[in-house]
């Protein structure tokens, strides 16, 4: 008998299950696959919180001011890197433009765009879906009082890569540039970037070095911090595009804080539904246990508590038909809410699709959308799976899934 | 068939995400191979339009099946990959490897046959496989990396025939143990220390005389020979699975063959061996859960780094050897969680694969190295014979079978 089930491996999964863990509660984490952190640009985005929270029905509206600072706290303590973005700080996205941030690695911020410097942005030899010339046109356009330079890096141990035409993905890269031979060869590089910028006449302009693919944040396997080197020149590091190196770090790095804690994952298991059975006559029920479909056999797990992070549409927890009757949420077969129409026509705008999901009560506890009744008493509902929110153009995905999960994890 | 199954069988649940690519261990160390999406759904689509490509890059596939556990959407990539790999030997278009990958493929495919020359006298035979010559001939003439961690033989773990004649009409409650070719050959004891502490459980153990469960052969692309030892091997469980015996894994391929592979084979014991089989610690958990797993334990005051084997990871029902050891008071232990340790079966023995194998282990090592010099553990358990053998060859780290440390907890071995 597990204190809490937690169903689905994404960022409130995960945030969920290392919370509980972390009040020593006996958790486990059971997911299908690696889930969207793959996909995390390595920004935690908040949005608008205070105008949000006035939002009919949105994620916030459920938690007073405390509770989602609670949820930042959790994510600077597990990440020292991050720091909170009190006034406006700004980070490249990997297409060289500038977007906003809430929590977001020191590494990425960006310097003020009124002073002048030069940037040299390096570029690693055969980085897949990585347009420099883009880049670097964005930037002279955000950044008018700097230059912005552009300089190859080429790592001896993607040779043969090289040599076939095959281009090494963002993930490998990390890799190299957090290992000891990736470090020393940045090193080199920079050094040889401030000679040539000083030889160049420019001793006293600042100079920022630009390079995607790095990620200088978060332990390793070996759980000690792989990546320590000072370099002779600052270096700014771009957010990730997928398959993404901070997804990649971040995700293991959480299994393993998960796991270190003494919780319990299981990958490559699929949920299908639980039982339970009503207390009294009337709701809520007393979920007992869920089925998961392992390898050859299904499992009936026990817990007290059942944490629901399938994701939404996108993660794969809300299945929707071929016709678009057959919409439904695809582990507790919970009520969602769906609006009359689902798109509107301007791809840009806000979609009405962005708002489906579970409506739940204050505690997170799934309702009935027809009579507003709690369903399940000890089933919490976290992340996307929430409805009555856009995390596209509200800007609050990170903020949503990571108070959400600390909050179910209060609960546990 | 529910629509989710439905979808993962299709191809198009594929999204294109990459995420499979950037998590596999062969892509990360080797250009030529395309990578699970590449070779799983992008080609799929030409493989369904008939072009079917040689084996030779579907061979530098090692089987791990990360890409499964990865995917974000259900996507059965090594299924397609190894019906490819099946299709290529059959194809219109088929390329076969040269003779000598042949009878490489051949003598790695045939671990149980290896292992009964091996057992007739595993003295010599472990002499033979430590001088440099013979490892050397092996390279040149089979393609077998000399410098391989290739396990050594042992007292081999016998047969235990069912006394009682029907299967199931036993008094008292029993157990069918499917070995698998490394128990059997080339680590008995542990096979017959799983046996004794089967007994102090109160579960009678028999051990039919089962043949490979037919990993290695199609690893090694004899698909034929697998199926039949496949076929071979569920009659004999057979009575017992009618009866309602549990069949117990302790090496996890065996263990993910006998769960993923079986099922599909047409006899009517395939489809109760999927769920009647169990991992050793899965099976023990649910005697826990259910109140019947003695809890008898001696305090053993140890530190254990632990490596999640892939093939269990696939089997998709999490650590249960971490959940019974942790019962057991003094024991503390670190899921490694480091990745594949890169032999993958018999993988990382093949010559051309050998340092690739090495590099992809390269982080699991790092992790055990780190892990013993800060003090944290100062041993290594997992539950795969290979990754064992790997793991001490690429750290030097004394690594056992979990078991071990549940065996000394029962006061039934004493090292």
């Amino acid at each position: 008998m597990w204190d809490a089930i937690v169903v689905g491996g994404g960022l409130a999964g995960w945030t969920a299950g290392i919370r509980a863990a972390q009040r020593g509660k006996k958790v486990l984490i059971v997911t299908e696959g690696v889930g969207t952190l793959y996909y995390f640009s390595g920004i935690f985005d908040y949005g608008d919180v205070a105008g949000l929270r006035h939002f009919p029905k949105h994620p916030y509206s459920l938690f007073d001011a405390e509770t989602i600072d609670r949820g930042k706290q959790f994510i600077k303590e597990l990440c020292p890197e991050y720091i909170e973005n009190n006034k406006s700080r700004h980070a490249l996205t990997v297409l060289g433009t500038v977007r906003q941030g809430d929590l977001m690695p020191r590494s990425m911020v960006l310097p003020d765009r009124q002073e002048q410097g030069i940037f040299v942005l390096l570029v690693p030899e055969g980085l897949k879906d990585f347009f420099p010339e883009i880049v670097v046109s964005n930037m002279a356009r955000e950044f008018p009082g700097w230059q912005v330079k552009v300089k190859r890096v080429h790592a001896e141990i993607l040779g043969e890569w090289e040599r076939i035409g095959k281009s090494a993905s963002g993930i490998d890269y990390a890799a190299i540039w957090r290992s000891k031979e990736g470090q020393n060869l940045l090193a080199q590089e920079i050094e040889t970037i401030k000679r040539e910028q000083q030889g160049a006449g420019s001793k006293s302009e600042r100079i920022a070095v630009v390079l995607p693919s790095l990620v200088s944040e978060y332990f390793d396997a070996s759980r000690t911090k792989i990546y320590g080197k000072d370099y002779s020149l600052p270096v700014i590091e771009m957010s990730s595009f997928i398959p993404s190196p901070h997804g990649r770090y971040f995700a293991e790095y959480l299994k393993h804080q998960f796991t270190d804690l003494g919780g319990e994952l299981m990958i490559g298991a699929r949920a299908a539904a639980l039982t339970g059975e009503p207390v009294s006559d009337k709701q809520p029920k007393s979920c007992q246990e869920i089925i998961v479909h392992s390898m050859g056999k299904v499992l009936h797990l026990k817990a007290k508590k059942f944490i629901l992070a399938t994701g939404g549409l996108l993660g794969g927890g809300i299945k929707v038909g071929i016709e678009r009757k057959s919409i439904h949420e695809d582990v507790f077969d919970l009520p969602l809410f769906v609006p009359q129409e689902w798109s509107a026509s301007r791809f840009f705008a806000p979609q009405p699709f962005a708002q489906i999901g579970v409506e739940t009560d204050n505690c997170l506890r799934p309702l009935d959308t027809n009579q507003g009744q709690v369903i399940w008493d000890n089933v919490h509902v976290v992340g996307r799976m929430l409805a009555h929110w856009d995390p596209w153009t509200q800007r609050c995905g990170g903020g949503v899934s990571v108070t959400s999960g600390c909050a179910a994890a209060e609960i546990i | 068939m529910d629509v989710r199954n439905e979808l993962t069988a299709r191809l198009d649940a594929c999204q294109k995400c990459n995420v499979c690519t950037a998590q596999c261990p062969v892509a990360k160390v080797n250009p030529h191979f395309p990578g699970p999406k590449g070779l799983g759904p992008d080609m799929e689509r030409f493989r369904r339009g008939q072009f079917i490509p040689g084996e030779t890059t579907l061979d530098d596939c090692s089987n791990c099946k990360t890409c499964e556990v990865t995917c974000p959407s259900g996507v059965k990539i090594t299924e397609m990959i190894l019906d490819a790999r099946r299709a290529a030997r059959k194809g219109p278009h088929k390329t076969m490897p040269g003779v000598k990958l042949r009878l490489r493929g051949y003598v790695l495919g045939r671990a149980e046959y290896l292992g009964k020359l091996g057992v007739l006298w595993p003295g010599m035979a472990n002499q033979a496989l430590k001088l440099n010559l013979v490892r050397w001939a092996l390279e040149k003439g089979l393609g077998i990396s000399q410098k391989g961690p290739l396990p050594a033989y042992g007292k081999p773990l016998e047969v235990i025939e069912d006394k009682a004649g029907r299967a199931g009409v036993t008094s008292g409650k029993q157990v069918v143990y499917f070995p698998g070719c490394y128990t059997r050959y080339n680590e008995g004891e542990t096979g017959r220390i799983m046996i004794k502490v089967l007994e102090h459980i109160g579960y009678k153990t028999i051990v039919p005389n089962f043949h490979c469960c037919g990993l290695p052969l199609e690893a090694n692309g004899q698909f034929d020979k697998a199926r039949k030892n496949g076929l071979y091997n569920l009659e004999l469980m057979r009575p017992y699975l009618e009866a309602g015996v549990p069949v117990i894994a302790s090496c996890t391929s065996c263990g993910l063959t006998l769960k993923e592979d079986y099922p599909k084979l047409s006899a009517s014991a395939a489809q109760m061996i999927g769920a009647q089989t169990y991992d050793l610690f899965e099976f023990l958990w649910l005697l826990y859960e259910k109140g019947e797993l003695p809890l008898d334990f001696q305090q053993v005051n140890a530190s254990f780094g632990y490596h999640l084997p892939c093939h269990l990871k696939a089997q998709g029902i999490g650590t249960p050897a971490l959940r019974i050891l942790r019962l057991i008071p003094g024991v503390k232990i670190r899921n490694l969680d480091a990745g594949c340790c890169g032999v993958s079966g018999s993988y990382g023995f093949k010559a051309e694969k050998y340092d690739k194998a090495m590099k992809i282990g390269s982080p699991l090592f790092e992790a055990v190295n780190v892990g013993v010099e800060q003090g944290d553990f100062q041993e290594m358990l997992t539950e795969c014979g290979v990754c064992k053998v790997q793991i001490q060859h690429g750290t030097s780290i004394p690594t056992e079978h979990p078991l071990r440390i549940l065996a000394k907890a029962y006061n039934i071995i004493h090292e």
